[in-house]
């Protein structure tokens, strides 16, 4: 091999000169595949949208209310359920009428004010509400038990103000905490800045495994894969251009859902280096490829590589923290998770466009997700040189 | 069941009248007519997207139509209702071998789906399932999965699934394509067998051109018409002409000079083939000798034109073929071709071994520069395996090889980078157009940049693409693309070519202009070429052959050679026209003949004595009533050996 | 309708899902797994919140104060820090999710009668968690509070402290969580996963089925045979139907035993209405399969056709009550808001066929309008 400088040389450039003819090829029919880009664009632009408009937040629930009362106490504390948490859905008369509109989940909430609630105020004698939540659905549930108790406690705390003349000026004259919240990264608690990025980054890791294993397992399919294995291609040659063309597809679809859904539409302030996402992101598909390289060795058409592409796709999601952070998964979950590059992708992508973290503070996760892709691209390539060598 | 009866016996049982289908745009057939006979085998020849299937499908009411009309039994299929009436006496397989068969059930559990599918009762389903699996020979492997049958098995089953509910027309596409000789043979046996004794009538479509002389009637079909029809002899007599069959020094030479005036002129191994349209036999002799004067020309014979021969003059009556022959530019620039001396493909003892099965058994052969190779075999027989270990991609358990001058275990990058390689599935980027495809591959083998123009455009001419370089290669038709698939592989100048059944599915005209390319660059460029076929027809080009059977050379010399050696060993062919053909072929089988095979209406078997076997068929022949029409020696072809040499191979085996 | 060719196709249908590898564990395995990664994964309790703490008082009351969060099953306490300063890094690094300050004088402030400011910082980037983990800490809040008032209450007016809590808290709650008392999470999850999986997978499956045989040519025995399409239809699906019931059991199962969900309803009830469910989504399956001609694009499609209305218009995520008008109307035409109704009231709920009939018509009006629909779209005689 330790030829003359002139014909390494040559080699070289021979070497390089076929990647890039291979890799033009593969751009070329990526941009031919009509039901792919279809594909691709419902999935980077549409789906993204539509994970922005999923909402977890307590929004309009429906309180029903049993006013055995009828007093301007009563009704004053009815008036602080309202929007944006709640709703007013009412009166009922009895209480098996609001146990009736939550079996049939037209309320989510029924408040019960006993009678002589506004006279036992009055008289300093403790009064119970009653509030009922349906907890069929517990983070709902949770959320409206927990708003309506905060709303209730206020206005015992306001009624006890009061009655020791307590005004809003001389307040800060009783000893107590006032809380003061400040929520970062997501002020304003938007939905709309959280699941899109889970999303996208999703998105990301099912086109860095599907683009490539289609398009090794096309080329079986079709039978191309042995004029490519008859000609002096090596299977780094064959491999490397698929991915890198991948790469540079999933990177464009990127920009558009970045630039255009969670910041065009979702307002995702995109606090830290861009330069620094799209690197990370590049590191995580061209590594992540090799998962689609491994499926394409075991598969022999696209609907196969498709199914077990979800079999690979759907462990790694769900151990990634994008639905759940890792704080509140079981022990043994959270030790399985640092074995999903998601898992890491996952934690930088918010790190970097939420939080607006850098390389000092994120270092650990990408020497992670660097190590694991390594990990990853090696086993795929290691499957495709032994089946194509 | 009354407008049936109504029709009577002599009303045809299919009746295509100005038949059109189209799909969105594109036209599939154009006005095809035709109409079949109550007990007849019909044959629809004509290559891939000619229209077959089309019609196939229509008739079999699975398929809707634009225009014309169509009748079955009587019936005027003009609606999914009426289809619904008369498709309980219809039998369809569609293309594709074993396509339509369950692969994950049993050999078994196929027929009785396709029995219950039917309303096959179950004390006639036991009874017609044991007896067509006797006569296919598949009794023995009733529990095998489909998956696991090999492809003559495959199509045996899938005419038995057909046939299980006894209908009265049955509908068969291309059910022989990719099967071997030998299977091909059983397939007309039972086909013809059963037709005879039930009155079944079959409609039966094929690519090989030399199935015609099976069929009692057929249409010649070609780009969604029929270019003609009737029975094979009135085919071949509407068509007027004469061949000559010669051989002259120097081929190439000759050749040339024949082109200018007879487009349908070209090399076959060692002879020349020249249909003479509209000349009778004396007078086409007289023009090609005036052709070919000062040449060195001998064994001039004029011989009948075959069915390919009619059809090729029939096509080019309607569109003559475009002129491009720039054909004659050298592929190679730098300096003169190798000498035609050396050994460039050399196989030795190569084995391959998948799992418990041995897929090549111990093949040793040796190809020369500027040989046609041909390698022949059935489906799995391991052609496409030698092959592979030869260009690299697989390698071998066993044994040695070279290739180009390297040896394939040791240089295996050194070998893929000198060879070129056209596979048998069509395999280049059908979403790229021509001129993409041949730069990919022009750069993938290394054609430096400033050269790059220069061979793309050599190799365009060589295979005649100069006018689609900018279409799309899934636009092409199959004949357009196995020229780009040619192109492809010679862009960067290989002096060994691979070839893995380059001309299934291409129309006879699009098979003669892919020969006289490789004429051209074997007898020109000196080039070694390795070809595997199933095309009997096609084998008749190469120099040198070689048979393979389950996975080993049972056979390896120039074509004529073979043929000779079948004469020493078995004697010549005796083709006997006999009535009825049944029983005599019965009778003949019961005296000891037993390789007799029913070709159509006739009965071919092979003889070392003619005039002794003559003797004792007139004899046998009157002993049982049975009436002899003619019986005449012919020479062998290619198949006659194939099937003998299998047969020979399958009874050593049996005995040992 | 012959019932010997329904019984063939469906068995010939059946075998053949059976001894395809690839094909059976998508018809057994994924649905189960789904069910097992969802059910583990989707963690909506919000406990365990990492929290740091920046004490500038570090007095008696401050760590009384800050007990409260260190003792709390909610909150997992990961140290101190010196200043605000080195909160952001550890927030930033997913470290921790909360971080609470204490100001100065913290203790002397609040003993002189004087309101003192606690800044509490939340990592917004989980939006649910970040309403929960507020919910928690203006709870804590609460209740020091309340307390705070009341020996304030009781040192000014010199009531005893008995009184003195009742003035400073005069209102109090009786929270009664219906239907899942202990709030899990995962019972309700896994009740409605139930419906997310039987969206999702028997659609799926059927679709792949019926193209798979459209892609090979096997289609055209059954053209050109005497089947009826109605034959076809029933003795196709057939199998397609009983796997998702299996798979139907074998999830309720899981649900009930390995995630423990309590079953409260009536289970013949709950098995019918689940059977018109599959029935239902299978349809939708042999629907889109009637549109393609590859597996792949009958895979795409199904996707698109399924997760929505599952994700968005089911109520799984979204309660369908608090959605716009628009929204509702939407989920009023997709069938899994009913069937979520119908699997948290007989999980749930104990509500049965009283409550819910109206719910069971809308699947049932909807599978008969599917099947309806493919067996019009479906011919013999296609086109191309």
């Amino acid at each position: 091999m330790n030829g003359d400088p002139a014909e390494s040389r040559a080699r070289l450039y021979l070497w390089w000169s076929r990647l890039a003819a291979m890799t033009a090829k593969e751009l070329i029919q990526f941009g031919r595949d009509t039901l792919l880009l279809i594909a691709i664009a419902y999935l980077f632009i549409f789906d993204i949208y539509m994970a922005g408009s999923v909402s977890m937040q307590l929004n309009h629930a429906v309180v029903v209310v049993h006013d055995a009362d009828h007093s301007a106490a009563s009704r004053e504390l009815v008036y602080r359920f309202r929007p944006p948490y709640f709703k007013l859905g009412g009166e009922v008369l009895d209480n098996r009428e609001g146990q009736r509109l939550l079996d049939q989940g037209q309320a989510l909430v029924v408040l019960d004010i006993p009678p002589d609630f506004e006279h036992d105020i009055r008289k300093g004698k403790p009064v119970d509400v009653q509030v009922q939540v349906d907890a069929s659905n517990t983070v709902l549930g949770f959320l409206a038990a927990s708003y309506s108790a905060q709303i209730i406690g206020q206005y015992g705390f306001d009624q006890a103000l009061s009655r020791l003349g307590v005004t809003e000026r001389s307040i800060q004259n009783v000893p107590m905490i006032q809380s003061q919240h400040r929520v970062w990264y997501n002020p304003n608690q938007r939905d709309a800045w959280f699941m899109p990025i889970a999303e996208l980054l999703t998105v990301i890791t099912i086109m860095a495994i599907m683009l490539p294993a289609a398009a090794a397992v096309r080329e079986k399919e079709r039978g191309t894969i042995e004029q490519l294995l008859v000609s002096p291609l090596t299977p780094i040659q064959i491999l490397l251009p698929k991915v890198i063309a991948m790469t540079l597809v999933i990177l464009l679809g990127t920009a558009v859902s970045l630039f255009f859904v969670l910041y065009g539409m979702f307002d995702v302030p995109m606090k830290g280096s861009l330069v620094l996402f799209f690197a990370v992101t590049t590191l995580y598909t061209f590594t992540t490829a090799g998962l689609g390289l491994y499926i394409a060795t075991l598969s022999r058409n696209l609907a196969q590589a498709a199914l077990l592409a979800i079999l690979v796709l759907m462990p790694m999601i769900f151990l990634s923290g994008a639905w759940t952070p890792p704080e509140a998964m079981p022990a043994g979950m959270r030790t399985a998770m640092f074995l999903s590059p998601l898992y890491y992708f996952i934690e930088m992508g918010y790190g970097i466009l939420l939080k607006g973290a850098g390389l000092d503070v994120l270092w650990d996760s990408l020497q992670g997700l660097a190590l694991l892709g390594m990990v990853i691209f090696g086993f795929g390539v290691w499957r495709f040189k032994r089946q194509f060598g | 069941m009354g407008q049936a009866a109504m029709v009577g016996k002599d009303a045809p049982v299919v009746r295509v009248q100005d038949f059109v289908k189209r799909y969105r745009k594109q036209m599939a057939v154009d006005g095809a007519s035709l109409s079949i006979d109550r007990g007849e085998i019909y044959g629809l020849i004509g290559p891939d997207g000619a229209g077959k299937s089309s019609l196939m499908k229509a008739i079999a009411g699975v398929l809707s139509f634009d225009g014309g009309t169509l009748h079955i039994f009587g019936e005027k299929i003009d609606s999914e209702a009426a289809a619904e009436r008369v498709k309980g006496r219809l039998g369809f397989m569609p293309q594709g071998l074993g396509l339509n068969l369950y692969p994950e059930l049993s050999v078994e559990e196929n027929i009785d789906f396709f029995a219950e599918l039917r309303d096959v009762p179950p004390a006639e389903l036991a009874q017609r399932k044991h007896k067509l699996l006797a006569m296919t020979r598949l009794d023995n492997f009733r529990d095998r999965p489909m998956k696991q049958l090999s492809g003559g098995m495959k199509q045996k089953l899938g005419l038995v699934c057909t046939l299980i509910h006894e209908p009265e027309l049955i509908i068969l596409d291309e059910p022989t394509t990719g099967v071997d000789p030998v299977s091909r043979r059983d397939f007309w046996m039972i086909l013809t067998q059963l037709l005879r004794e039930r009155g079944v009538t079959a409609l039966v479509s094929t690519a090989y051109m030399d199935e015609a002389a099976r069929f009692h009637r057929l249409s010649l079909m070609f780009d969604g018409r029929v270019l003609i029809e009737g029975e094979p002899d009135t085919i071949l007599r509407e068509v007027p002409g004469a061949l000559v069959e010669l051989v002259a020094e120097p081929q190439v030479e000759a050749l040339l000079r024949l082109k200018t005036r007879f487009p349908q002129a070209e090399a076959v191994g060692p002879k020349l083939r020249v249909f003479v349209p509209g000349a009778t036999p004396q007078l086409a002799r007289a023009q090609v000798e005036a052709q070919l004067e000062g040449l060195m020309v001998s064994e001039m014979q004029a011989v009948a034109p075959e069915l390919e021969d009619a059809f090729i003059a029939l096509l080019q009556q309607r569109q003559p073929a475009g002129q491009d022959d720039a054909r004659q530019t050298q592929v190679w620039l730098d300096g003169d071709p190798p000498k035609g001396d050396g050994i460039a493909i050399a196989a030795r003892e190569l084995s391959r071994d998948f799992d418990h099965f041995r897929a090549v058994d111990r093949v040793s052969f040796e190809v020369r520069q500027g040989e046609i190779f041909g390698l022949l075999g059935a489906n799995g027989a391991g052609k496409t395996t030698a092959i592979k270990m030869l260009t690299g991609i697989l390698p071998p358990t066993g044994g040695a090889g070279t290739v180009a001058g390297a040896d394939m275990r040791r240089a295996g990058l050194a070998i893929k980078g000198r060879i070129g390689y056209v596979s048998q599935a069509f395999s280049l980027y059908q979403d790229m157009t021509v001129q993409e495809n041949l730069r990919l591959f022009a750069r993938i083998y290394g054609v430096p940049g400033s050269r790059l123009a220069e061979r793309i455009g050599r190799v365009v001419a060589l295979a005649g693409l100069s006018g689609v370089t900018a279409q799309l290669v899934s636009k092409l038709p199959m004949g357009i693309r196995q020229r780009l698939a040619l192109a492809c592989a010679l862009v960067h100048g290989p002096r060994v070519l691979f070839l893995d059944e380059p001309t299934s599915g291409v129309d006879p005209i699009g098979r003669r202009r892919f020969w006289e390319i490789l004429v051209h660059l074997a007898r020109i460029e000196q080039v070694a070429i390795l070809i595997t076929t199933h095309y009997m027809s096609e084998a008749e080009h190469c120099d040198h052959l070689a048979l393979m059977h389950a996975g080993r050379i049972i056979a390896d010399d120039t074509p004529a050679a073979l043929k000779a050696a079948l004469q020493q060993e078995a004697g010549q062919v005796l083709d006997i026209g006999a009535e009825p053909v049944l029983p005599a072929l019965e009778a003949l089988e019961q005296a000891g003949f037993s390789d007799a095979a029913l070709f159509g209406e006739r009965i071919h078997l092979l003889a070392r004595d003619i005039t002794a076997a003559e003797a004792r068929i007139r004899t046998l022949f009157a002993e049982r009533g049975i009436q002899l029409r003619d019986i005449a020696p012919r020479t062998p072809t290619l198949e006659d050996v194939f099937v003998h040499r299998i047969l020979q191979q399958e009874q050593q085996e049996a005995s040992a | 309708m012959k019932i010997r060719r329904i019984v063939a196709l469906a068995y010939k249908e059946w075998r053949e899902i059976l001894r395809d590898r690839l094909f059976f564990a998508l018809a057994f395995v994924v649905p189960a797994s789904l069910m097992l990664i969802f059910g583990y994964g989707l963690t909506l309790d919000v406990e365990h919140i990492p929290f740091a703490v920046v004490d500038h008082d570090k007095s008696a009351m401050s760590r009384d104060y800050l007990h409260r969060y260190i003792d709390s099953r909610y909150f997992d306490y990961k140290g101190d820090v010196a200043s605000e300063r080195e909160i952001e890094p550890l927030l930033a690094d997913s470290r921790i999710r909360l971080a609470i300050v204490i100001p100065p004088r913290f203790q002397e402030n609040l003993m002189s009668g004087r309101a003192v400011e606690v800044q509490t910082l939340i990592d917004g980037t989980f939006p649910f968690r970040t309403s929960s983990s507020k919910g928690y800490v203006v709870a804590i809040n609460a209740a020091f509070n309340g307390e705070l008032l009341g020996s304030y209450i009781s040192r000014r007016l010199g009531v005893s402290a008995e009184t003195a809590k009742a003035m400073a808290q005069p209102v109090g709650v009786q929270l009664r969580y219906l239907y899942n008392q202990e709030v899990k999470s995962v019972w309700s999850i896994a009740a409605v996963l139930m419906m997310f999986v039987l969206m999702i997978t028997p659609p799926f499956l059927t679709a792949l089925g019926v193209v798979r045989e459209k892609e090979n040519v096997s289609i055209y025995n059954i053209y050109a045979s005497t089947v009826t399409r109605g034959e076809f239809l029933i003795g196709k699906l057939a199998p397609y139907v009983a796997i998702s019931v299996i798979n139907f059991l074998i999830l309720w199962l899981m649900a009930t035993q390995l995630f423990g969900a309590p079953f409260k309803g009536d289970p013949l009830f709950f098995l019918l209405a689940s059977v018109i469910y599959v029935t239902c989504t299978t349809g939708i399956g042999l629907l889109v399969s009637l549109f393609v001609r590859t597996q792949v694009a009958a895979m795409m499609l199904t996707v698109i056709v399924t997760i929505v209305p599952s994700v968005l218009y089911s109520g799984l995520l979204v309660p369908i009550a608090s959605m716009d008008a628009a929204g509702q109307f939407e989920a009023h035409l997709f069938p899994a808001m009913y069937y979520t109704d119908i699997v948290l009231g007989s999980f749930l709920k104990g509500v049965g066929l009283e409550q819910l009939w109206g719910k069971v018509l809308a699947l049932l009006i909807y599978a008969v309008g599917l099947w309806t629909a493919s067996f019009l779209m479906f011919h013999k005689r296609p086109k191309s």
